[in-house]
């Protein structure tokens, strides 16, 4: 029961990191390698706003979505924009980027890990299951994040233009749909989640410079199994892999389960090369 | 044709900015190449300013330049200034062999002061063999190793564990649970600690490595807590530290009945976990910033004028520090500061007043003597050292109570 427990909130973790690469990816076909340190600047973000400034956690929260998304603005305006259908250079240049992003966090910040402390310290305990308050939070995000998520995507213009986007860009751009536009408004809005990402990692992991890497390998695998393109599949994959990882560490310890859960996921591409959910397509 | 030259325009941008972003903390001083004296003597300062392990190795680097200073505001060597050739290994092994190269061969410097990992020790260990050079290496590490041109003034495992394990089995109890990235640092110490728990009556009830970086530990927690230990001893590393310990405490587990004890936990890591999560928790070193002697006073308050109030000093740092000291000691009493056997003699047998007290390099294994001390965390964020040793340790770099019948395989003099 408790391994389910924690698998949960690895699951939320693992939502909450790769919701922003799944819209990226999924959508724009961009493989943003400097998602991890989109991730880190949302931490150093809650950093200095909730533990140097004392203002509230949420604000934290707020602010490290707006400087995430300003970043990923100028990410998308200044060396993406100009990249669209040349994977290898994306690949590439988002991975210069990511080098520069850590590099400048390190020349003002100092390479040394900082501090955030939780908000969030008490635990929850059903006989034998203990539950950190901020674990369970994370869970309950996580699952308010996808919902919101499905909202802008499903009942707002935005996301209808977004949708049609991701579906045929040819076609939209006929329809009149700005789809430049769209594709800078998406790589903010997924820069903004991977940001939130590190507000709410920040407390319960390190804030270092050089944080951002774990979560992009765990960012991807989640994205490939789900299937690409799909919040469900996001949502689905992130929960197959928090559980089966940790009700395998019980067995065979982390090293171990890490193995068995890469090599689950590259069966399963093996047989369903589109991942677990396959979007539609028309 | 105008996008392609656009696209190789952004492309460009990035890729200087990129180099720029890397180099930008590099400071090489005194102009390469030539061999003279007249003006200076040259050494060579290794350590890496980019990269995963830049945290630690940066503070390293400052330490050795702060030296030199004092070195040089005191009429440097044999009249002579030091002068510092800066280089950056950038946390990679081999970029630190060819580095170790340049300076060497082409800065002809006297000696090198440098390297964190033992991947970048090894990886610099046949270049200085093979060039005659020094290297004066400044960190702790696993041990089983002798070299004729490197002095080591970190500590060996021995120095850390022979005091450390008794008294957390004595204060604490004897079940041990084992948590460690997986690398060959944790591997080698635990196996001294295994020893030593045989010797002193303890226990192993769980061992558990995770990969370096790895920063989820639920399921090591639940491990731990069915297990059912009295000390959790760690050698975790980098990012893994401050992970490790924040999720101990939002699981509520309680550091006066089962404290984290690591010999490898510094003041870094607990300016990135906080006093709070830290606090109780025990850690094994020859020095602690918050250490009560005179020499450490002055060297504290020289090192926060010249870096920053809030910059945390390790026991690495300091052995950097008093290693350039050791280096300039040496380098006063040989008679041809070229030559790198006489060099690597004149370290045998000295002494020198260290922050962490007085210390000296042995005379036979190159290795030095240090303090061993046990300190635990307190709400203010510092080490308080509960328990040290009255006088210096002695070295072993193959570690009595592992190889017994090796005391002279390290015996270079």
């Amino acid at each position: 029961m408790q391994q389910i427990a924690d698998g949960a909130s690895v699951a939320g973790i693992l939502v909450i990191v790769a919701l922003g690469l799944s819209i990226i990816f999924g959508v724009m076909k961009v493989i943003n390698m400097a998602h991890g340190e989109l991730i880190m600047i949302g931490a150093y973000t809650t950093y200095v706003v909730y533990t140097l400034n004392d203002l509230p956690f949420y604000v934290g929260m707020l602010a490290a979505f707006v400087v995430a998304a300003i970043v990923g603005f100028l990410m998308e305006t200044l060396v993406i924009k100009r990249l669209y259908g040349r994977p290898l250079e994306t690949l590439l240049a988002t991975w210069g980027i990511s080098i520069i992003l850590q590099q400048v966090i390190r020349m003002i910040f100092g390479p040394d890990g900082k501090t955030v402390i939780s908000p969030l310290a008490d635990k929850l305990e059903i006989g034998q299951i203990v539950i950190p308050h901020f674990r369970l939070f994370i869970i309950l995000f996580a699952i308010g994040l996808l919902i919101a998520t499905t909202f802008i995507l499903f009942k707002t213009k935005f996301g209808t233009q977004f949708r049609t986007v991701a579906q045929n860009r040819e076609m939209s751009e006929c329809l009149g749909i700005n789809t430049s536009r769209i594709d800078t408004y998406t790589f903010a809005f997924g820069a903004g989640l991977a940001g939130v990402a590190g507000a709410v990692l920040a407390p319960l992991k390190t804030v270092s410079p050089t944080m951002g890497l774990s979560y992009l390998v765990d960012a991807f695998m989640t994205v490939v199994l789900g299937g690409v393109g799909s919040l469900a599949g996001t949502a689905l994959g992130s929960g197959v892999i928090g559980e089966t990882s940790q009700l395998l560490t019980t067995i065979s310890g982390e090293t171990g389960a890490k193995i068995l859960v890469f090599l689950l996921i590259i069966l399963v591409i093996r047989f369903k090369p589109e991942g677990l959910f396959r979007m539609e397509r028309r | 044709m105008k996008k392609w030259l656009w696209n190789s325009a952004a492309v460009g941008l990035a890729m200087t900015m990129l180099l720029t972003g890397c180099g930008g903390a590099k400071k090489t001083s005194g102009n390469s190449g030539g061999g003279s004296d007249s003006d200076g003597i040259k050494v060579g300062i290794l350590f890496s300013l980019s990269g995963a392990t830049a945290v630690t190795e940066k503070g390293m680097a400052n330490a050795a330049l702060l030296a030199i200073e004092e070195i040089n505001a005191n009429g440097g060597v044999k009249g002579k200034k030091l002068i510092p050739v800066q280089e950056d290994l950038a946390s990679q092994p081999s970029v630190a062999a060819t580095k170790a190269k340049k300076l060497l061969q082409q800065d002809k410097v006297v000696a090198i002061v440098g390297g964190y990992t033992s991947a970048s020790r090894q990886a610099m260990l046949p270049i200085v063999e093979q060039n005659k050079g020094v290297l004066v290496y400044p960190t702790l590490y696993e041990g089983e190793e002798c070299s004729k041109n490197i002095i080591y003034t970190g500590a060996t495992p021995n120095q850390q564990l022979q005091d450390f394990v008794p008294w957390m089995i004595e204060n604490y109890g004897k079940k041990f649970f084992f948590i460690g990235s997986d690398y060959v640092y944790p591997a080698e110490t635990n196996k001294q600690v295994k020893a030593l728990l045989k010797k002193f009556g303890g226990e192993v009830v769980g061992e558990e490595y995770v990969p370096i970086g790895h920063s989820e530990f639920a399921s090591v927690i639940n491990k731990i807590k069915s297990a059912q230990p009295n000390v959790i001893f760690s050698d975790l590393v980098g990012d893994s530290v401050a992970a490790f310990y924040k999720q101990y405490k939002s699981y509520g587990l309680d550091p006066a009945k089962m404290p984290i004890a690591s010999p490898i936990t510094a003041e870094t890591d607990l300016a990135a976990m906080g006093a709070e999560v830290g606090e109780g928790h025990i850690t094994s070193y020859g020095y602690f910033q918050s250490l009560d002697t005179p020499e450490n006073k002055k060297f504290v308050e020289a090192y926060h004028t010249k870096y920053g109030q809030n910059e945390p000093i390790t026991s690495v740092i300091e052995a950097a520090y008093f290693s350039t000291h050791l280096l300039a000691k040496a380098l006063e009493k040989t008679d041809d500061i070229r030559n790198a056997e006489k060099l690597i003699k004149a370290f045998a047998g000295l002494e020198f007043q260290a922050p962490q007290g007085k210390i000296k390099i042995d005379e036979h294994n190159n290795h030095a003597y240090l303090y061993s001390r046990i300190a635990k965390i307190g709400k203010d964020g510092q080490f308080h050292v509960v328990k040290e040793s009255k006088e210096p340790i002695a070295p072993e770099p193959w570690a009595k109570i592992l190889f017994p019948d090796k005391e002279k395989t390290c015996h270079l003099h």
